[in-house]
């Protein structure tokens, strides 16, 4: 049995349009897993539905054993950090963090107590007596996050936690989340659209689209074996090519199905024909490249068919744009989708 | 071009700033002079106000108007409060309808509303046909729009929804995160509802006095019923009545810039 179960979420907002379509999905203890997906996949409304923000038309949730579909909101022991800080800006730092704690009527001496532990952990100290209107973006989310962990929630929601937040500081967030989620061991459920972010943050990841999971495994998994063109499409920049285009570039061959993915880095891009026999090799034209830091980005064409194909960036591997390139791939990286 | 640009403003500032003092600064020596037969006054005296202040009917007429204005605008605020609470919260496509109803005040005259008031209420049993009631009830209705757009704006600013969500997910209420921390971040807003719904009710004359009638003295029926016996000594009383205006209005600044400084010594 699993920590957090999901059990046929269904929801929808006018009857009409199903936001969650049966969903099925089962989180472990002290698990990060991170529910990723384009707006509007349904990602955020499962998130409130677990916290008890959203009402579902039918379905069962059940938390550490107990079912908790109908339970108050205040009564689901569940700690939330939302997209907007959602901070009490008529009160300072250690209040905002005291405050589920004194509606909880925790004693004085050990509200002081935690509260001065959070802060900690957050890396707030120094920061007690400010305001939210006095802090920066990080500073603030980090104060939600403290306020939502001095509480020991069974489950901690972050619902797009970082996405107002510039890249630099991101970064921190990503790392600082990570860690306190260890540090306390906690069942976090982070969402986000950010596919990067879902894989440098996650245990696991379940990718949603049109209120259904698409997709859930480990980070790797899913970046090395999508099953269906969204995932490919959505967790990287996958070339998704006919059987036909493939005969193309392959035209000894026969491909069945009826959508391959490659990843662009599994083309090996060479200025002299390639001997080793593991590769299936075609030549392709270079019509473009970009860089991005430490990869360049070409988009070469084969027939009429465009793709693209990232390597490395190193000055002796540069090609022209108009040159000839010879492409290789080894044939257990065309994957095929179940699409 | 830009020290005309400046002479423009204060020029026109000059102009406004005339416009507005110059009718009170002649009613104040009006009422601090006994005779103005030709272009400059004569025989200074304080005896009006001397006068005025020893009849103890004007103090109670006062404060009878401080106290009639600010009744209706306690009731009204809090009224208002409870209903952007609920529209907020828990049913937002009431919004429109509320919005509607608390516009209709804006179309009906004092005199109308008074006469309305007056001709269904006056003979029914009980606390209903009470004047002071009706009085009471009609500046409520008087007072309902500004108060509503007032409040309705300055909640419009804040993400009630996702900060009463959050206090939620944290063990409280709605009603008790509504009344913790969204009315707290609304003061300001609040009490400039407050003070501009206050001046017009103290300023009020034809409604008091169709509807409590000349017995029951406020500041405006004190001094319509002594403009008849001496000129100097009703402008005297309007020159009260602009101090006692300046006077609470300067008190509700004085509240508002201790929150705007105390926001940005935080700030700072």
């Amino acid at each position: 049995m699993a920590y957090i179960e999901f059990r046929g979420i269904c929801k929808s907002y006018d009857g009409i349009n199903q936001v969650l379509k049966n969903i099925d999905l089962d989180i472990e203890k002290g698990e990060l897993v991170t529910l990723l997906g384009p707006s509007g996949c349904g990602k955020s409304t499962l998130l409130r539905s677990l916290a008890g923000l959203e009402d579902i038309n039918s379905g069962q949730i059940i938390l550490d054993g107990e079912d908790i579909t109908h339970t108050p909101v205040q009564k689901r022991g569940i700690g939330m950090v939302f997209q907007q800080y959602s901070l009490f800006q008529n009160m300072n730092v250690e209040d905002n963090i005291a405050f589920g704690l004194k509606i909880a009527k925790m004693d004085k001496a050990q509200i002081e107590q935690k509260v001065k532990a959070a802060i900690e952990m957050v890396d707030l100290a120094g920061k007690e007596k400010s305001y939210p209107s006095q802090l920066s973006g990080g500073q603030q989310q980090r104060v939600a996050i403290a306020r939502a962990i001095v509480m020991e929630p069974k489950v901690l929601l972050l619902d797009e936690p970082l996405s107002a937040i510039d890249a630099k500081l991101r970064r921190e967030l990503q790392e600082k989340i990570k860690k306190v989620q260890k540090e306390l061991k906690i069942t976090t459920i982070f969402v986000t659209h950010d596919q990067d972010e879902a894989m440098i943050m996650s245990d696991r990841i379940h990718l949603m689209n049109q209120g259904i999971i698409e997709q859930s495994g480990q980070p790797v998994q899913l970046y090395t074996h999508p099953v269906s063109k969204f995932s490919a499409e959505f967790i990287g920049h996958y070339n998704i090519l006919t059987p036909e285009q493939l005969t193309n570039f392959f035209p000894e061959k026969r491909f069945p199905g009826n959508f391959y993915a490659i990843r662009p880095e599994t083309f090996l891009l060479s200025s002299e024909p390639i001997q080793d026999p593991e590769f299936m090799t075609f030549e392709a034209e270079v019509m473009d490249f970009i860089s991005r830091g430490n990869v360049l980005r070409y988009t070469l064409k084969c027939k009429n068919v465009t793709f693209t194909s990232e390597v490395l960036f190193r000055s002796f591997a540069l090609f022209d744009v108009g040159s000839v390139v010879h492409v290789g791939i080894e044939e257990h990286n065309l994957l095929m989708l179940n699409d | 071009m830009k020290i005309k640009t400046h002479f423009g403003d204060a020029l026109i500032l000059f102009l406004v700033a005339a416009f507005l003092v110059v009718p009170l600064v002649l009613t104040f020596f009006y009422s601090v002079f006994t005779e103005w037969m030709d272009i400059l006054p004569t025989g200074f005296t304080l005896n009006f106000y001397v006068e005025i202040f020893s009849d103890g009917a004007f103090i109670n007429s006062l404060l009878r108007s401080i106290i009639i204005s600010i009744i209706p605008v306690v009731i009204c605020t809090i009224s208002i409060l409870l209903v952007l609470y609920v529209i907020t919260l828990y049913v937002p496509r009431l919004e429109k309808y509320v919005e509607i109803l608390c516009n209709i005040p804006y179309a009906i005259q004092g005199v109308i509303l008074a006469a309305g008031v007056i001709s269904l209420y006056s003979g029914k049993p009980g606390f209903l046909s009470n004047r002071i009631f009706l009085l009471v009830g009609s500046y409520c209705i008087i007072v309902l729009p500004y108060i509503f757009r007032g409040l309705k704006n300055t909640i419009g600013a804040l993400n009630v929804r996702c900060v009463i969500e959050a206090a939620q997910v944290l063990g409280c209420s709605k009603l008790h995160a509504f009344f913790t921390i969204v009315i707290p971040q609304m003061k300001r807003g609040i009490i400039s509802t407050m003070m501009l719904a206050f001046t017009m009710l103290f300023a009020d004359f034809v409604v008091v006095n169709m509807i409590a009638g000349s017995a029951f003295r406020t500041a405006g029926i004190y001094l319509y019923q002594t403009m008849s016996k001496s000129g100097q000594i009703s402008s005297a009383i309007i020159v009260i009545l602009f101090i006692t205006t300046l006077i609470i209005s300067t008190l509700t600044l004085m509240i508002q810039n201790k929150a705007v400084k105390s926001t940005k010594r935080r700030e700072a």
